[in-house]
């Protein structure tokens, strides 16, 4: 029997990507010396399903390096070795491994098997370094008893549940990572373990296959133990196996029952069939129990609490982004349909027309909800990025040996998936920044009072329409004076321009600027800020930078929550309408002939706050005919770009405020300078929207031309 | 040093037939996994049904409780 596998291998490396993720936010969680015991198990688990993933889909690399791994770990699990600081250190280069094995085997590029094998040696040097250790036998002092038992323990008092589990591998059990010997291990844990191995399946040796299972077990397990607990277990072997498990009265002198009793009775056990509901009536001799089990089984559907556990389903399903796109837009066109028909209504009359307004307007509340609903789909707790954050600050802290707490909040804050992509490497750049100029090196910190660790803070949060996500340190702040001198030096400022203090923190986004005294690993070479800013522009945000000198800076980024609508101005230039986004307009006013003057070299600007303004006629700019050409009879729509470039869009008249759904011009077209996209307006004509930090600089450029 | 049951089948099939007694050195044995025990029972059945014995040389602890938690034991005929 041949299953193509390659199938599967998509689903594997999205989760085990994922499972790493839990795993290295639980080892960061690890207390060294007093862990917590959930949390080594969160670790286990994802070292387990990667490699039983890992073996079924013939990645013999990785399975064998998390073999290694997961022995390790089991140590741990078992108590049988102490997390160390080393160690931690070791599962956390280990995380990382995985990581790079399985992206290589993603892309079907060779694995880095030095790095892997070195690791592995260091793995194995620690689980043998514990074995030599004297005296470690935490298993051998389990009580476990070889069947047949000396006699349960007597009927006392409150005597313990008594557990009879039927045990059946499948034959591929092994292959998919699973041990028996390690669950039968975790149950003699719980209570008494009895087992009975069934060996009626095993094969001649010359006929056996080393990697198959054969064996079968009845296990009869007294102790408090619940049965969630016992399903607990064998939870990873679910889908390869047979599995029975019911409660006997805990009734002394019971014999086990023999196993081909158990099959006759139960033909065709499913992997998580239903248990037999709990409290069999605890009179019933066992000899009946198997018989029983027929009846009790038929009618265990209809007991609305018969099937526990084994419900881990989260109630949630992975559906691909492109479905989701695909959703969206069905939905933007929709919103244009709507917004046609309303249009169309409010011109009709008579008294049908009444009613059409009153279902145009139902539809149009429908329409936004719907609309909102997709774009919630698409919502990504920021999370999804903050969770990278603490095992990056451990490594940068640890080599550049400051002191560091990082603090996240507002980590459930929601926003698009493309903008949570999008927004993790400025985040990435700033935090190393912050890490590595920001704070001072312990010493100093508590030379100036303050606690010897830096607090990095990430914060994120709803504003309006758009999220404001925070990077805060209380390191020593900005220095202006280095920055501006640093400028003068490099001619990017002139000797006696006098900047107030937003315009000196602005420079240290221009490319190739950076006043860290020594180039480290981390940062400091003076690539980073520009783009961070770039990409943030990029996603339609802004990026602002407060400092206080001795105190630490704060960087702000605000970003729209979607990169699928954006709120817009509508402009009208002639019969053409342009949007110009929200987020870019300072101010829109009517100019007087007096406020415009021409500069020779510069054209046509204007005074606007104490600075003198382009203006830039966007008929021109567009070669449309407009109404007007003279300045006072139109509007002036005073817009923002990068690094507080302004510019004074001159248009006919302002139409309103809408929220438009963005068409990509380069899907559909090409790219068109200074435009960032289109959309449909009501009445079924197309408007483009406009780029303004592409505008401002296609002018600059022409204007150098 | 036998690190997966693979191996541990191939260096078993040449003992199997063995007609004096084959003794198993478990002294330096680690690590132990049910796919190994299952190995060893099956050539242990198979060689005492043709008369054949398996003794056992030093002991592991990790081996004697992996074959009593799996129930095994008797049938290795492993020292109880």
């Amino acid at each position: 029997m041949t299953i193509d596998l390659t199938q599967f291998h998509d689903a594997f490396f999205e989760e085990s990507f994922e499972a790493l993720d839990s795993m290295e936010t639980a080892l960061l969680k690890l207390d060294i010396g007093a862990p917590d015991k959930e949390l080594i198990n969160t670790i286990f688990r994802v070292a387990h399903s990667i490699k039983g993933g890992s073996a079924t889909f013939g990645f013999s690399d990785i399975a064998s390096f998390t073999h290694s791994l997961e022995t390790l770990l089991d140590e741990l699990r078992s108590g049988g070795m102490q997390v160390t600081l080393a160690m931690s250190d070791l599962l956390l280069k280990s995380v990382d491994v995985m990581r790079a094995m399985l992206r290589a085997v993603q892309h079907k590029q060779p694995i880095n098997a030095q790095r892997v094998s070195d690791l592995q040696f260091d793995l194995e040097l620690m689980i043998a370094q514990k074995n030599s250790a004297p005296a470690a036998a935490p298993a051998q002092a389990t009580p476990v008893a070889e069947a047949p038992a000396p006699a349960p323990p007597a009927a006392a008092a409150p005597a313990p549940a008594r557990w009879e589990i039927a045990f059946r591998p499948y034959a591929e059990l092994f292959a998919r990572g699973n041990d028996p010997l390690r669950m039968l291990r975790e149950l003699a844990e719980l209570g008494q373990l009895e087992s009975t191995v069934d060996i009626g399946g095993l094969p001649a040796f010359a006929a056996l296959d080393p990697q198959s299972c054969y064996l079968a077990w009845n296990l009869v397990l007294t102790g408090d133990v619940a049965e969630s607990t016992i399903r607990q277990v064998f939870e990873w072997a679910e889908g390869d196996c047979d599995l029975q498990i019911r409660l006997t009265s805990p009734a002394p002198a019971m014999q086990t029952v023999a196993s081909g009793q158990i099959e006759g009775a139960q033909p065709v056990a499913v992997p998580s069939a239903p248990v037999e509901p709990a409290p069999v009536p605890a009179a019933a001799p066992l000899a009946l129990a198997a018989a029983a089990a027929v009846a009790t089984k038929a009618d265990a559907p209809a007991k609305p609490d018969a099937p526990v556990a084994t419900v881990a389903d989260s109630g949630s399903i992975r559906v691909s982004v492109e479905k989701i796109d695909e959703l969206m837009n069905t939905v933007g066109e929709l919103v244009i349909t709507q917004a046609m028909l309303s249009q169309l209504g409010s011109k009709l009359e008579g008294p049908t027309a009444e009613k059409l307004r009153g279902g145009l307007a139902q539809l149009e509340r429908n329409m936004r909800e719907l609309q909102e609903s997709v774009m919630r789909v698409r919502m990504l707790p920021i999370n999804v990025v903050f969770s990278r954050f603490p095992r990056m600050v451990r490594d940068l802290a640890q080599r550049l040996g400051k002191q560091i707490e990082l603090k996240l909040t507002g980590e459930q804050t929601e926003l698009d998936k493309t903008v949570l992509e999008k927004i993790g490497d400025p985040l990435v750049h700033l935090v190393r920044n912050s890490i590595d100029h920001g704070i001072e090196a312990p010493a100093t910190r508590t030379a100036a009072g303050k606690p010897a660790a830096g607090t990095v803070h990430l914060d994120a949060c709803h504003r309006g329409g758009n999220i404001a996500v925070e990077v805060s340190d209380d390191g020593g702040g900005l220095d202006k004076d280095r920055i501006l001198a640093k400028a003068r030096d490099r001619g990017l400022v002139g000797p006696n321009d006098v900047l107030t203090d937003e315009q000196v923190y602005d420079l240290i986004f221009l490319p190739g600027f950076s006043t860290a005294e020594k180039t480290t690993d981390v940062s400091g070479r003076g690539v980073g800020m520009d783009v961070v800013r770039r990409n943030i522009k990029e996603l339609g945000g802004k990026i602002e930078l407060r400092s206080e000198h001795g105190k630490g800076s704060k960087t702000i980024i605000t970003l729209p929550l979607t990169l699928a609508i954006v709120d817009g101005q509508s402009v009208s230039v002639g019969s053409e309408t342009y949007i110009v986004p929200l987020i870019s307009i300072v101010e829109s006013m009517q100019l007087k002939a007096a406020d415009v003057s021409r500069l020779s070299g510069r054209g046509e600007v204007f005074s606007f706050r104490g600075y003198y303004l382009p203006i830039v006629r966007l008929y021109e700019l567009f070669g449309v005919e407009p109404r007007t050409k003279v300045l006072d009879e139109g509007l002036v729509v005073v817009a923002e770009g990068e690094g507080h470039q302004r510019v004074g869009l001159f248009v006919d008249d302002l139409l309103g405020q809408q929220q438009v759904v963005i068409k990509s011009l380069e899907a559909n077209y090409g790219h068109v300078e200074g435009v960032s996209g289109a959309t449909i307006l009501g009445d079924g004509s197309v408007a483009l929207i406009l780029d303004v930090p592409g505008l401002i600089r296609a002018i600059s450029m022409r204007a150098a031309a | 040093m036998v690190s997966d049951a693979a191996s541990l089948k191939e260096r078993l099939a040449a003992l199997i037939d063995e007609p004096l007694a084959v003794t198993l050195d478990i002294t330096a044995l680690q690590r132990i996994d049910t796919a190994g025990l299952q190995l060893m029972t099956a050539f242990v059945r198979d060689r005492a049904g043709q008369g054949r014995t398996v003794e056992w040389q030093g002991s592991a602890p990790v081996l004697a409780t992996a074959a009593r938690l799996l129930g095994l034991t008797s049938l290795l005929q492993l020292p109880a």
